[in-house]
């Protein structure tokens, strides 16, 4: 700002003369300040990669990369929209303050999205919002096909498929199975009528006709090696599956209740691709992840009353929890919890810490949730059980960076303690990761 | 070893009773009570028969097998507004601080989803340091008392606060229009603001009489001529006659506070500093810094008392002596320092008394600005004695400060009598009680009860229906402090905030706002108060920039330090010659008294918390009850039983007192004064539960000594009564006897002889003898050479381990109620305990010596007890040995080794076989006999029981059902925090980032808790020091856990052994 002002101050005090010295001066600052007003350099060491990863944590939940409004205004053109790059910075970070401090801009916002306001991101630094921008610059769209918008799932939808492929298979093979049925039915008494015309013939009496269970038994009584076959065949086949059944008990594999909010994974984390994190904070700072509150919810649903699935419905039982008039477009303050029914469900006595996995352990949430992110219907998709555990404590390397003071030393004790196998990696096991204590306490 | 001393556990034990050794010999002494449970004669009530019976064991076992195969079905349930500093799972701190009028201290509240549920020390604090004791980190429980009351009420019935303030207010105004008499009883306040506002309340109520709301709700303004209005403090427990000395000697009408820090030598008359006396978490802090024996100076300590205190027990050198004698031993004590020759009365010569006076004066003297004598007796004459003694030694300025005197004990006794005689004769016509049950804990002398009759108007702030609130007109519960908004001056310039940590429970409110709604400002609330209050005269006194900057750094950290004097010296001026006639003329009968004080019990206000009443005394180690202490030696005389275990319950004894008498079991202390006899008050409360009832109430025995209230009864008799008692004590809970269990030395064997002498034979082997074994070729091997086992790799990574400073424990018992908040230890009750099932993780053992010695004596003689032994105690919880005995016999391996070092116990995996029990040489497992949180025998007693009670529950450990084993698990729950915490932090664990509960709430930091790998951490730098050892070494099990050899500040000659055959053949 200041080598600007100076020039323009020299230039009207000068006469014509010096004019054209002058005017190449002036277009050499000119030339000098100018990208730090509309082409700001984005800070050093911002990456497009930095910003695409920071853009679907933080902020793809209320923005698209379209002209299209979500929560929030959609992102194509920003930079035209804005005052200044500068502005933005300052935005990002402290949308509220803006807001008071008068800002026109900021207020026009606000008086648009009102009463939603962006959530402040404080803790941005420099180089992450110019991540961000760079990754904006680069990707943002007029217009964009919109894949794979498909709002109910009809018959041709995945689960049903497999479903309706298992029952006619069913049918088939009974169908099949009466055809044989018949054939051996008939065989059998073309068979019967045949022994009995050669015995009258050569003057004997026609064969008894006995039960098929008697004669299964005389078959038996006759053949009795094959009959101690049969029954050890039955009595493994039993025992195996008693024994599965009995490992089965408090296994809830699969166990997708009905919840009193018809919520669906796929939307929102699948189609909307709103980072799992987002709702489940606490995953990365403490034990449980947390089902969101209300108010996380209400963070979007504020602006959008309607849902590509059930429609108005489904939204309203969050509005009614959060005492969110939308009519009005106000707080009634008359809240009321909302009753999950939580489906991943361990034993009291064992300790199972999310950040621990998701953050020191590096762990996406899909290794023990599953494809959430398909799932219309929330199902537990791992077992669960102190075996699965173990396996995966067995088979999963520790990643220990060299930036991570706690690690040194314990690396090297630790090669110390597996020099016979010369491991340079480490499993969860090997750091102890099998001992009682580490979740029993 | 160190000493030819001998330690034992219980008087049974060392005298060899067969009955005992029969019973130690067993693990759990209880059979199965199978017998009891078939002869119930309730079975054959029962019209059930076999086949009945086998129907309905098969229809359950049926219906439990299909119940089993049902999913249960769990709701979460997520907050509609998340509180931006909630995190679920994630424990948060919040600072405040603790003052109940008989302890202080400034305190972190870890709260888990808006529960508080532990509570320790504010190391930010200047005058707690990080300290607290078990009455402190107990009250977490006591907030959710189920007992407390819910709501106000009116004439014993349910109000509305409303319909409360309306009473309150018109009968005020009637007060104020008459120009008549209000008084407002409370304990000491610590709190300036609250001070304050019950001045503004007689300044409101004094001059004529403006109510806003009152003018509102139509009623005229009165014009009444302004009423009499007085704050009047009471403590049950007086300190009185220090603040009368004080006037009389200094004329300043304080009490000092106490600088223990900078005393190199202590003497305490009476006085139980560590655990009562005064600020006991101030002095045990600053004590406890001077009581390191590798600094430069090692502080020395004598005690003369009656009682075997806490304090005694943890003393250089204890003299016993009877109360009567008080004034005799500080007169001694004058004439000695200050060369005076003034006639200083008589006293019996028992154990040494005038020799230990000798010494302990002659080294006053040589230690002036560093030396410090304290006494407890409420006789202003004593006070005024044992003023003038530290006044010559200069302890004023250095030791003593009076220049920033301390708010607690600020009860005046004539102001209370003042006050009493105003009631009995009618002319108080409202009274307020706040924090204080004056019909409990006054002497039956007073009257107070028949006085509180004669007034006008009563309305108490009590949180229970307690003895003098069912008196009252009205109840105006108040909160629990950690509902509560506060602050507090427990040292002149020290302030520190009481903030709340949840939202009021029950339909309560604080004292202060019902003050301020009765004066008509019920709009104002107590937080605006406050910060009022430190805006315009705490901020000033600080640098900060506003007073947003300033509250915020205040209330975060706890604590404000303002301005304050340099404490200086001061010129006495007391007339010493009066005073000493006074305290010297008093004569005592055949018996005397002195009432004290329990760490748990207190002045009965935590009656009803489980945890306290379950903490086994210090000193006897008896739980749940009061009883009469005495001389083993007077017991034998009168015939009582010594050997109190539990089919053989305590003989009842008698106290008479004047005209009233009380009946108690009689518990044997080596130590007490022969003749003497000691009761604790703060038992035999009424109305808060059943768990407060019991014991018997002693407060009603004091007396009145030169017009204060004594804890001493000079003129007793005591009497055994018919009958027996049976009490529950964890004193006999295991044996560990005749080793070298707690290591012990003189000062002056420490610093000049070697630790160990190997291989010396015969003669001294070092005051921390290795410990060898001889091999199978008869060289001697250390229990590390001689290893039978494969070694854990506890080399390598982490290796957790505790070392503790024998030196510096003083065996409060902090700790231990610490222990069972963190770790959701069940309390088991009177009976269970009585059947040796406590259930604690750690237990501070404490042993007695005897005189005589092996070689001259052996060991029948060696069972003879002292009758004034020196104590010791040990904390002892699980070792976590390297080769773990109990983890070679467990079936199923529910218990095993960690590679850090840790003994870990499987709960699931645990199906109840107690091999592991049995084969812990420590005995520190502990089995879950019974569903303690769901059984009905355990209904009253376990707090776990109602879902109220069950808040208080870590979150992070979980409940044990019945049929496990549990034990100490060094907190392992915090481990994985801490580690878990570095990893994110991407840093190594270090000290700061790690405590164990127990390590965590010692105020000596006598506890060091981290991991021994780690030669900058605190543990291993305690473990390679020539004090430490393993606790029965010779077995060989490599504990995990260090004890710091016991360094008693004395010569080598003065800790011999001295045989004293004339006392020991007077013993039974």
């Amino acid at each position: 700002m200041q080598p600007k002002n100076i020039s323009m101050r020299s230039l009207t005090r000068q006469s014509s003369g010096t004019g054209k010295w002058l005017k190449c001066f002036l277009f050499f600052i000119l030339f000098i300040a100018t990208p730090f007003y509309l082409l700001a350099e984005p800070p050093a060491g911002a990456t497009e990669a930095q910003g695409e990863g920071l853009f679907n944590a933080k902020c793809k939940s209320c923005h698209y990369l379209t002209a299209q409004k979500n929560t929030g205004p959609g992102l194509y053109g920003y930079r035209e929209r804005v005052p200044n790059e500068e502005w933005l910075y300052k935005w990002i970070r402290n949308p509220q303050g803006m807001i008071k401090s008068g800002d026109a801009y900021a207020n026009e916002l606000w008086a648009a999205y009102k009463p939603t306001l962006m959530t402040a991101f404080g803790t941005l630094t420099d180089v992450e919002i110019g991540s961000i921008l760079i990754y904006l610059d680069n990707n943002t769209v007029q217009a964009e096909e919109v894949v794979a918008k498909d709002p109910k799932p009809t018959g041709g939808g995945d689960p049903q498929e497999g479903e309706s492929d298992a029952t006619s298979l069913i049918i088939w093979l009974g169908a099949l199975a009466l055809v044989f049925y018949v054939v051996i039915k008939v065989l059998g008494l073309v068979k019967t009528s045949l022994i009995n015309l050669d015995r009258t013939g050569k003057g004997l009496k026609p064969k008894e006709d006995i039960s098929h269970i008697r004669s299964a038994i005389n078959w038996l009584a006759n053949n009795k090696k094959y009959a101690a076959l049969i029954v050890l065949v039955i009595v493994s086949v039993g025992a195996t599956n008693g024994w599965y059944a009995l490992k089965g008990v408090a296994v809830y594999q699969g166990y997708a209740p009905e919840q009193p909010i018809k919520f669906s994974h796929k939307i929102h984390a699948g189609q909307n691709a709103v980072e799992c994190v987002y709702c489940h904070h606490a995953a990365e700072k403490g034990k449980s992840a947390g089902i969101p509150s209300v108010n996380v919810c209400m963070n979007c649903h504020v602006a959008i009353p309607e849902g590509s699935l059930y429609g108005k419905e489904e939204i309203a039982k969050i509005y009614k929890a959060a005492g969110w008039d939308n009519e009005n477009q106000r707080y009634t303050g008359e809240t009321e919890p909302i009753k999950w029914v939580k489906i991943h469900n361990l034993p009291d006595f064992a300790y199972f810490n999310h950040s621990q996995h998701v953050v020191v352990g590096k762990q996406k949430c899909q290794t023990c949730h599953g494809e959430v992110e398909k799932m219309e219907v929330l199902a537990q998709h791992s077992e669960l059980t102190m075996g699965w555990c173990i396996n995966c404590h067995r088979e999963t390397k520790v990643t220990m960076e060299d930036d991570n003071e706690y690690y040194q030393g314990i690396k090297e004790d630790l090669m110390i303690k597996h020099r016979d196998l010369g491991l340079q990696e480490f499993t969860v096991e090997q750091i102890g990761g099998l001992e009682c204590a580490k979740c029993h306490y | 070893m160190s000493t030819t001393k001998r330690y034992w556990q219980s008087i049974q034990q060392l005298e060899s009773d067969p009955d005992f050794i029969a019973s130690a010999e067993k693990e759990f002494p209880e059979e199965l009570p199978v017998e009891d449970f078939l002869n119930n004669s309730d079975l054959d009530a029962t019209s059930t028969n076999r086949r009945d019976f086998l129907k309905f064991l098969g229809f359950s076992v049926g219906a439990a097998t299909l119940a089993a195969c049902e999913t249960p079905v769990i709701k979460s349930i997520p907050y509609v507004v998340k509180p931006y500093e909630v995190i679920p799972g994630v424990p948060n701190h919040y600072a405040t601080s603790y003052s109940d009028g008989i302890d202080y201290s400034s305190v972190l509240v870890r709260t888990r989803e808006g529960r508080p549920i532990f509570i320790r020390g504010n190391r930010e604090s200047k005058i707690t340091g990080g300290g607290l004791n078990a009455r402190i980190n107990s009250s977490v429980l006591s907030l959710y008392d189920g007992n407390r009351l819910r709501g106000p009420q009116i004439g014993g019935a349910d109000a509305d606060w409303n319909a409360l303030d309306v009473q309150v207010r018109e009968k005020l105004r009637a007060v104020n229009a008459k120009g008549g008499t209000i008084r407002v009883l409370s304990h000491s306040l610590l709190s300036p603001s609250t001070r304050k506002l019950i001045q503004q309340m007689g300044s409101h109520f004094g001059g004529s009489m403006v109510d806003d709301s009152a003018a509102e709700e139509g009623a005229e303004l009165s014009t009444g001529a302004g009423v009499d209005f007085k704050h009047v403090a009471y403590d049950a427990v007086s300190y009185s006659a220090m603040i009368e000395a004080n006037e009389k000697s200094f004329g300043r009408a304080v009490i000092p506070s106490y600088h223990f820090e900078n005393a190199k030598v202590v003497v305490g008359i009476g006085a139980d500093f560590i655990a009562n006396w005064l600020l006991p978490v101030t002095n045990s802090h600053g004590f406890g810094k001077t009581r390191k024996p590798d600094r430069e100076w090692m502080s020395r300590h004598y005690q003369f008392e009656t009682n075997l205190s806490l304090t005694g027990a943890n003393s250089d050198f204890r003299g016993a002596i009877k109360p009567s004698e008080v004034g005799a031993v500080v007169t001694r004590f004058y004439n000695a320092i200050t060369g005076a020759s003034l006639p200083a009365g008589t006293i019996e010569d028992e154990n040494d008394i005038e020799k230990k006076i000798a010494r302990a004066a002659s080294e006053l003297r040589e230690n002036p600005g560093h030396s410090l004598i304290v006494c407890d007796s409420n006789d202003p004459n004593v006070q005024v004695l044992v003023n003038a003694i530290n006044a010559k030694l200069k302890s004023y300025g250095s030791t003593i400060d009076l220049d920033n005197p301390t708010s607690i004990r600020q009860a005046r006794d004539s102001k209370v009598k003042e006050l009493i005689g105003e009631m009995k004769s009618g002319k108080v016509d409202a009274l307020v009680i706040y924090g204080s049950n004056p019909v409990y804990s006054m002497p039956k002398s007073w009257g107070f009860e028949e006085a509180l009759s004669k007034v006008g108007y009563k309305v108490s702030m009590a949180s229970y229906v307690d003895e003098t609130s069912i008196l009252c007109d009205a109840i105006a519960p108040d909160h629990h402090f950690l509902e509560s908004w506060n602050d507090h001056e427990s040292v002149k310039g020290h302030y520190s905030i009481c903030q709340p940590t949840i939202s009021k429970l029950f339909d309560t409110r604080q004292a202060q706002e019902s003050f301020l709604s009765w004066m008509g400002k019920a709009d104002t609330d107590f937080y605006t108060y406050i910060r009022d209050e430190w805006k315009n005269n705490l901020m000033p006194q600080s640098d900060a920039n506003g007073f947003f900057e300033f509250w915020n750094k205040c209330v975060h950290d706890g604590v404000f330090v303002g301005d304050h004097a340099e404490p200086t010296e001061v010129v006495f001026q007391g007339d010493v010659a009066q005073a000493a006639k006074a305290a010297t003329s008093i004569k005592g009968g055949e018996w005397e008294v002195q009432l004290y004080m329990k760490a748990g019990a207190g002045e009965g206000t935590h009656a009803a918390n489980p945890w306290l009443q379950e903490l086994p005394d210090p000193v006897s180690r008896v739980t749940w009850d009061n009883y009469i202490t005495m001389n083993p030696s007077d017991m034998a005389e009168l015939g009582l039983n010594i050997k109190i275990a539990e089919k053989t319950p305590a003989h009842l004894g008698k106290v008479i007192v004047g005209d009233q008498e009380v009946e108690l079991p009689v518990y044997p202390i080596p130590g007490q004064r022969r003749k003497t006899v000691g009761v604790a008050v703060g038992y035999g409360r009424k109305h808060v539960g059943k768990i407060g009832e019991i014991g018997k109430n002693v407060f009603p025995l004091m007396q009145e000594v030169a017009g204060s209230l004594s804890m001493a009864l000079f003129d007793a008799k005591v009497e055994k009564s018919e009958g027996t008692y049976p009490m529950a004590s964890l004193q006999t809970h295991s044996t560990m006897m005749g080793r070298k269990i707690i290591n012990e030395t003189d000062m002056e064997t420490y610093k000049n002889e070697p630790a160990s002498v190997p291989g010396a034979q015969g003669q001294f082997q070092g005051w921390n003898q290795k410990i060898t074994l001889k091999d199978a070729y008869g060289q001697d091997k250390t229990t590390e050479e001689l290893n039978l086992w494969d070694d854990h790799a506890i080399g390598l990574g982490h290796r957790w381990g505790m070392a503790i400073d024998l030196n510096t424990c003083f065996g409060c018992g902090a700790c231990v109620t610490a222990c069972a908040a963190e770790n959701n230890i069940p309390v088991v009750g009177k009976d269970e305990i009585r059947r040796t099932r406590s259930m604690f993780w750690m237990r501070i053992d404490r042993y007695f010596t005897s005189d005589a010695t092996k070689e001259e004596d052996g060991y029948v003689a060696m069972e003879t007890p002292s009758v004034y032994p020196d104590v010791t105690f040990q904390p002892v919880m699980c070792q976590h040995c390297n080769h773990a005995p109990c983890e070679t016999v467990c079936p199923v391996a529910a218990t095993t080794h960690s590679d850090e070092g840790l003994n870990q116990m499987t709960y699931n995996r645990c199906v109840g076989t107690r091999y592991c029990a049995n084969n812990c040489p420590y005995k520190v497992r502990r089995f879950n006999w019974f569903n303690y949180m769901g059984y009905a025998k355990f209904k009253d007693i376990n707090p776990s029981q109602d879902t109220l009670g069950r808040m208080v529950l870590n979150p992070d450990v979980v409940v044990r059902s019945r049929g496990v084993m549990e034990k100490c698990s060094m907190c392992v729950q915090r481990i994985q925090a801490a580690k878990l915490q570095a990893k994110k932090e991407k840093r190594k664990v270090t000290d700061e980032m790690l405590n164990a509960a127990c390590s965590d709430s010692c105020p000596t930091d006598a506890i060091a808790f981290g991991d021994v790998n780690d030669p900058e951490s605190a543990v291993y730098k305690w473990s390679k020091d020539a004090r430490s050892y393993h606790l029965l070494e010779e077995i060989g099990v490599q504990p995990n856990i260090w004890y710091q050899t016991k360094i008693r500040n004395r010569t080598k000659e003065e800790n011999m052994p001295t045989r004293k055959k004339d006392e020991a053949a007077a013993e039974v």
